[in-house]
Parts: structure tokens; sequence; C-alpha cells
């Protein structure tokens, strides 16, 4: 089965090459070396934990939906684990997996009731609900702070960056790791054969509704899971860091890098978080750089931006034949 | 007593400029099948040039509101033509174009505004006295013009030719366009409309309370709550979600504190939405 | 008797597609369910695996009250089907049609999927080298790792076949396995269809093309969802309402 998937998505193998993985890792551990701005260290380590939101996204979506709610998902863990280690006291490490455990069971009771809507409505519903859900951070306001920002949470490693660094390094691994596995088993094949044709493949005896439920179980867990862990690392919290904006923004991310592939997401996440920094000086301007690369991924690149060698290469050949024509003329 | 009718008017004037917002949203989805994100801020864009002309140019009033509706209908038929056309059936692809759209119109009206809160000048002022009760007019008057306003969509919608249309095109896309109706036709003036709509909607409500950069996004959470309260594609489900929102937004402050109000009224739609995902009115969807 | 439909039926609003239908299927038999488009054999197809829910009547399958349920628990029962518009698992290759289409048997465990023990390996190589048989019984090992999607039509449809028979199934469906096929096409199908049928499959079958009449032990003939006659291949024919219901209705091959 895998092998055979790895067929499928020949355009994209040396991305998905664990090999070339492997050798990211080396480098990306290298880096705090070179890097001392404790600034780009931040940057990257937001980096890692949106990768993981952003992945975890389309495994819902690799079964034909669209979630409009996943940030919320993400303040669901955040939230928990905060406000439980901070009233509490328990340790962050006991707490971060309480806090996508919270998201993921939130994910399930919903995800039954949404198991009959499809497509554009689902989208819109759990638009809404992502929505709604967020709310409840205000009818416990008492502990959450929602409208101030809740303070005072724990740290998981202190307050210098580079620990956090190499723990998210390692965190976003295992997490690809783990969420690699599940796209190229029999699981991940059953959600994109519901995602091709519900009707065939409940004619086949998939149970559509429970691999459905199983996707947004595994996709909210470690998206709050991501959550839970920026809670300790930040040890602030704004509930916009989780509304409408905050879920289309991640769902940008993933549809820029490109959904059709596992390594979109994460370049997705990397190019539409980095480049913005790299131009911090345009200031109130960078907002129109974020547009322009919108604007341009989504009226060229139909695959996004995973598409991208592909489409050069298929533009060098057609300038060569061009060539070759006029030559020949 | 005195308290109820003005609950009353305020709810009225709430839930017609939601309506207006979300039967424009509703009408782009519904005929051409995509979600307008941006319409939040196309709104918002349409109370900040009716400032423009009216504040800064010195522009009659009425006259900058004509003009920032014809303006934002304008690009309604630009943003038809240019960002939902070429990805028509393409859901996540609108969905990057309408955040693209959004950040270019936010962060222009940002730079152009900064840190000012500007509000247009009321439309009509002074107290209207109907026996004991005061009522203020700017609220009679937007209410008047978003009530007349949504009367007319329905009278286009149910007893026009092109109301018509549109209604077939919305059920039948294919079958619409085998009997010769123009499908790009359609889509252009209901993008048009839906816009015009919007900016109305976005001028009224920069009067009545003020202009913000990120008015849009609360505006085009309304509509969302009233699209999906309603059913997608009810616009009878619309008037009734816009005076059950209208009512929970302009009463229950009354009692209890805003967030908390604003997360009671979230709690009773999250509640109504998983017993009944399709909506108080919308059809069983497959 | 491994079928039995009784008193079916199903309104749409005020269309009664389908009509207190009663019909049996023995094992190992051939039936053709025929009548003019707009008959109602889908929608019967549909009510037996569950797709639709019948507003009245009962379907039993091997004894046992299928009536209502869920289309992947009919398919997990044994009962197999194509459809008529034939959709597919399109950006899969012709190989991962099928063995995706092997979900039922051998089953893993999710647990044993997911970190790939030796039962689930054991099992995916089986499911293997079984589709690859399944491909050669309908034809199409030349072209399996094609994508789905690129297929000519009358490949697609016994892809369509080819995934149905992959649940092992006790009793197959077949909604029109013959439409669109040219008649080289048509040929190695129906040789297809008598091998499956030889290797002891019961087999219900919705068809205009005659040619694939005189395949069925038995035939019934439904028309405006009431069922108005039943019997041999050469009877039905003669029978002078189907000849009415055909040929005066709009009948189209
Ligand atoms: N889902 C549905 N909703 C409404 N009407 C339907 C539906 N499915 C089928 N019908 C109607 O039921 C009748 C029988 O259709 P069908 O079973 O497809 O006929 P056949 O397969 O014999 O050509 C037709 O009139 C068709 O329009
Ligand atoms: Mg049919």
């Amino acid at each position: 089965m895998d092998v055979m998937d790895k067929q499928l998505s020949i355009r994209n193998r040396n991305l998905t090459k664990p090999a070339v993985y492997a050798g990211l890792i080396v480098i990306l551990s290298l880096l705090p070396l070179l890097i001392k701005s404790p600034y780009w260290l931040h940057v990257f380590i937001l980096i890692f934990i949106y990768i993981i939101a952003t992945v975890s996204l389309r495994v819902i979506t690799t079964s034909g939906q669209f979630p409009l709610a996943h940030a919320a998902f993400m303040g669901i863990g955040a939230y928990t684990s905060a406000v439980v280690s901070k009233e509490l006291g328990w340790t962050p490490w006991l707490t971060i997996p309480l806090g996508a455990l919270a998201a993921m069971v939130i994910g399930i009771l919903i995800a039954y009731p949404f198991a009959r809507l499809r497509a554009i409505y689902y989208a819109v519903v759990s638009l809404f609900f992502g929505i709604g859900v967020l709310q409840i951070l205000f009818v416990f306001e008492k502990w959450t702070n929602a409208y101030g920002g809740l303070i005072g949470i724990p740290y998981l490693l202190g307050a210098t960056k580079v620990p956090y660094y190499y723990f998210f390094l390692g965190l976003t691994s295992l997490c690809l790791l783990a969420l690699y596995r599940f796209e190229f088993c029999r699981i991940g094949t059953n959600l994109k054969a519901i995602a091709q044709s519900y009707m065939v493949a409940s004619s086949v005896g998939i149970n559509e509704a429970r691999y459905r439920v199983i996707a947004v179980a595994v996709g909210c867990f470690f998206v709050g899971l991501a959550g839970a862990t920026y809670a300790h690392y930040n040890v602030v919290l704004s509930y916009t860091s989780f509304d409408m904006l905050a879920t289309l923004w991640l769902v940008l991310y993933a549809i820029v890098g490109g959904m059709g592939s596992f390594a979109g997401p994460i370049i997705g996440t990397a190019v539409l978080m980095v480049v913005p920094e790299l131009f911090r000086e345009l200031k109130e301007f960078v907002p129109f750089l974020s547009a322009g690369i919108l604007l341009v991924v989504v009226f060229l690149m139909p695959q996004g931006l995973v598409g991208l060698p592909q489409l050069v290469r298929s533009w060098i050949v057609r300038r060569r034949e061009r060539k070759a024509i006029t030559h020949a003329s | 007593m005195e308290l109820a009718v003005i609950s009353l008017v305020n709810t009225l004037v709430l839930a017609s400029m939601y309506i207006l917002v979300a039967l424009g949203f509703a009408l782009l989805f519904s005929i051409m099948g995509i979600l307008n994100f941006a319409h939040g801020a196309v709104y918002m864009i349409g109370g900040y040039i009716c400032y423009g002309f009216a504040v800064q140019l010195g522009i009659n009033l009425w006259l900058s509101l004509l003009l920032a509706v014809l303006i934002v209908a304008s690009f309604g038929l630009f943003l038809e033509k240019f960002c939902f056309r070429p990805f028509s059936g393409n859901f996540d692809r609108t969905i990057v174009v309408c955040i693209g759209v959004i950040l270019i119109l936010e962060t222009t009206v940002n730079l152009l505004v900064g840190y000012n809160v500007w509000s247009i000048p009321e439309f009509a002022s002074g107290i209207i006295r109907i026996g004991a009760i005061h009522l203020s007019a700017e609220r009679l008057i937007t209410f008047i013009i978003g009530g007349a306003l949504l009367l007319i969509m329905v009278w286009v919608i149910n007893g026009t030719r092109t109301g018509q249309q549109m209604q077939a095109v919305s059920q039948d896309p294919e079958g619409a366009a085998l009997q010769g109706i123009s499908i790009h036709r359609v889509s252009a003036l209901a993008c048009f409309t839906a816009c015009g709509l919007a900016a109305v909607a976005g001028s009224l409500m920069g009067a009545y309370l003020s202009l913000t950069p990120f008015m849009g996004s609360q505006m085009l959470v309304k509509a969302l709550q009233l699209v999906i309260l309603g059913g997608l594609g009810s616009i009878g489900g619309i008037f009734f979600a816009g005076l059950v929102v209208g009512a929970i937004d302009a009463t229950l402050p009354l009692f209890i504190s805003g967030a908390a109000s604003q997360a009671i009224a979230f709690g009773i739609i999250v509640v109504l939405l998983l017993f009944r995902p399709q909506g108080f009115f919308g059809r069983k969807s497959g | 008797m491994l079928l039995e439909i009784d008193g079916l039926t199903k309104h749409f609003g005020g269309l009664a597609a389908v009509s207190r239908l009663d019909m049996q299927v023995n094992k190992g038999e051939i039936v053709g369910l025929i009548g003019p488009n707009g008959a109602g054999k889908t929608t019967v197809f549909n009510l037996v695996t569950g797709f639709l829910q019948p507003t009245r009547g009962k379907v039993v399958f091997d004894g046992k009250n299928i009536t209502g349920k869920k289309p992947h628990v009919i398919a997990e029962l044994g009962i197999g089907r194509t459809f008529q518009l034939n959709p597919l698992f399109a950006d899969f290759t012709v190989l991962k049609n099928v063995v995706a289409s092997f979900h039922l048997r051998p089953k893993s465990s999710l647990l044993a999927t997911y970190f790939n023990t030796a039962t689930y390996r054991r099992n995916e190589a089986y499911i293997l080298e079984q589709s690859r048989e399944i491909l050669q019984l309908v034809g199409l090992d030349t072209v399996s790792d094609e994508l789905a999607k690129n297929l000519p039509h009358g490949y697609q449809k016994m892809l369509g076949m080819a995934r149905a028979l992959a649940i092992k199934p006790r009793l197959l469906l077949l909604d029109e396995p013959l439409a669109g096929m040219n008649p080289d096409e048509i040929d190695f199908s129906m040789a297809a269809i008598k091998k499956t049928r030889q290797q002891g499959m019961t087999i219900v079958l919705v068809e205009h093309n005659m040619q694939i009449m005189d395949l069925c032990d038995r035939v019934v003939v439904i028309n405006f969802g009431h069922k108005i006659a039943e019997g041999l291949p050469g009877e039905v024919r003669r029978n002078e309402e189907v000849i009415r219901a055909y040929f005066g209705g709009e009948y189209v091959a």
C-alpha cells in the first residue's frame, strides 16, 4: 500500500522522501548555533507549532470535508491546559495531553451530528461552530480572562528560547511522522476513498461516519496539542489567536502550500510565516505582501506552492519547444 | 412600556441591517456557490466611502450614500469577474481570493485611517414623540431604509423575471443555462446587488454606531449567524433569523453583560445546530 | 432463498417510484430486473443496499431482515453492487481502486493497521494478490497502474464490477453493466459475468440490452414501480403487457 501511494505522488517524490526530511531536521537542529537572535528563534518555534496545526487540518480535509473551526480547537487545547495548570497547579507535562484530549473529545462530540453534512454546508456550519465554541471562553471568563488576556501560565521549559526550539523541533517531527503513517496506511486510504466517492466507499463496506469521526478526532487531538504546547511557551493567551480569522489563516497556510500532498501545508506554513518576517521593515504594508503571495498562488499555481517545481519544469519544456520551432522555421 | 418599544425599535434596526448583509451573502452563495468571506470587508468599505464623500469632501449626505453604493456595487462586478468566476466551484481557492481581498481592503483603510474613530453624520436628527414614547429619528430612518430595501429585494426575487432567473440558476444552474439564461449575467447582477446592499448597511451602521476597519468581521459573523440559523438558501429563514438575532443583540445586553449575552446567543445557536444542522428552514442536504 | 423483497414501496414526494414490489432471488441464480427508463429499477437497488430508506416493505437477505440498515452494514453482510452512473475512486489507480475496496475481508484492526503489524502486512499482501486476480478476471490487469479517471468508459464499468467483487459478496447487484460499451467490450463483460456466476455468485442485474437477458434464469419486469411480469426470458419477451410497456413508453436502449 505504502509503495503504491508513493507512486501516486510521483510529482512530489523528492519532497516526501524520508531522506530529505532527515536532512532537513539535521540542518534545523544546527540552526540555533548560527542564529542567536531570540526573535528569529521565536519565529521558528511558532512555525513548528503552526505546522502541526495545518498538517492536522489536512487530516480532516483528506476525508473530503473542509472544517473551518480548526483554530478554535487549538484554543480549546491551549486554554484547557493553561487554566488547569494555573488554577490547580498541575505540571504542564500533564495538562498538555489533557488539553489535546479535550480538543479531541469536543471534536468527536460535534463530529457525530455533523456527519450527515457535506461539502460547503459542512464548511459553513463548522465555521459557525468554531466561533460558537470559542464563546465558552467568555462563559468561564473568571478563569480564562478571555477579554483582557490570560497571563501567569506556567512555563514548560523556562524563559529562554533555545530549549523550546529543540522541544518543538522534536515534537513537530514526531507529530509529522505519526500523521504521515496515518495518511499512508489503510486508514488514510479509506479517508481518501470517502472523499472521492462516499457512495462507492460505503458500498464496499467503509463506514463513512466512523472514518470521518476518526479523522476529526485525530485532527483535533493534534491541533489541541499544538495549542496546549503553545500556551506553555507563550505563557500569555488571547482569544484572537483562535478566532474565525485565525482559522481562516490556518486554512490559507494549508491551501497556499497545496492541499493535495502531505508536504503542502508544511511548505505553506513556513513560507507564509517567514516572508512577512523577512520584510518586517515594511511595517503596516506587510499585509499587502501576504495578499500578493495569496493572489499569485491562487491565480498561477493550482496545486499550491508544492506544484511550483513542476510548473517551472513544464514552463522550461514549453520554452524549449517554442525555441525549437522558431529555429526550424 | 417605553423600554419595550425602544427594544423593539433597536431590534428592528439591527435586524434590518443584519438581513441586508446576510441576504447578499446568501444570494452569492445560492447563485454562485461561493462563501464570500470578503462580504464583511465590502460592508466596511461602503461605510468609509460614504464617510469620505460626506465628511472629507463635504458632499450632501444622501448623495454620498448613493455614490458609495454605486462604487461598491461596481466593485462587486469586478469581484465577480476577476475573483469569483475564475474559481467557480472551487471552494478552497475562493477562500484564498477572499482573504486576499480582505487583507487589501482592511490594510488600505487601516493605513488611511490610523487610530481615528470616525462616524458618519446622522441621516436624520431629532426625537420623534409618539404618545409618551421618545424615539430617535436616526434609528427610525435606518430601519425605514433597511426595511424598504428588503421589501424591494423580496419583490425583485419573487416578482420579477430577473428574480425568477436568479432562482432558476440557484436551483439548477445547468437547467437554467439550457433554458437560455445567462449565468454570468445573473451572477454579475447578484454580486452587484449584494455588494450594493452591504454598502447601504455599512453607511447606515457607520452613522448609527461608528466606523472601524475591522467592523467587517463582526458583521460577517452576524451574516453567517443569520444564514446558518435560517438555513442556506431560504430567504424567509434569513428574515426570521435576523429578527431572532437582532432581538438577542438588542435586548440581552440590557439584562446581562455584553460578553455573556454573546455567549448565550452563540450557545443557543450551537445547541440548535447539534440537533438541526441544516438550520430552521434549510433543506436536508446530501 | 437468498434475497426476499416483500411489499417494497418508495415514495418521492407524491411520486411512487416503487410500489408494493415482491421479488425473490434464489442462491446461484441470475435474475434480470428490466423495465423502461424511470421504471424504478435503480431505486430498488438503492432500497436493497440501504442507500434509500423504504416508505414501506421489507428486505430479507439470507434470513436476516436488512430493511433500513446502513449501506456499509449491508455490504458487510454480503451484498455487493455497482452504480448506474458508475462513480469511482477517480484519483486512485485501477489496482488501488480494488485494493481500497478490500475493506471488509480480511480485516485488520485500526491499531494493527496503524502500527503496521505482521498481521496487517500479511493481510495487505493477500489483498494485493487477490486484487490482481480480480483484475485479471475482468480483464483490467494490463491497465492496473492507470488512474481510474483516465480509463475509457467500458473499462471503468468493468472496474466498477471488480470493486464490487472485492468485498467477496454473496449477492451481486449490477446496474446496467453493459451501458455505453462497444460490442467487443460487451462480449468481454458478458464472459466475465458468466465466469463469476460459474464460481457460484448470485446476481441480480438491470439491463436494457436484450443479449444479456439470455444469460438470466429468470426475469422480473417492472413499470412505474409495479411488477408487471415475471418468468423465463423467452416467456417475458412474448408477454403483451411487457411489449406495450416497452414500445408504448419511451424505451431507450
Ligand atoms: N432521489 C430521488 N429523488 C426524487 N425522485 C427520484 C429519486 N431517485 C429516483 N427518482 C425518481 O424515481 C423514478 C424511478 O427512477 P429510477 O429508479 O432511477 O428508474 P430506472 O433505474 O428504472 O431508470 C424516476 O421517476 C425518478 O425520477
Ligand atoms: Mg436506473
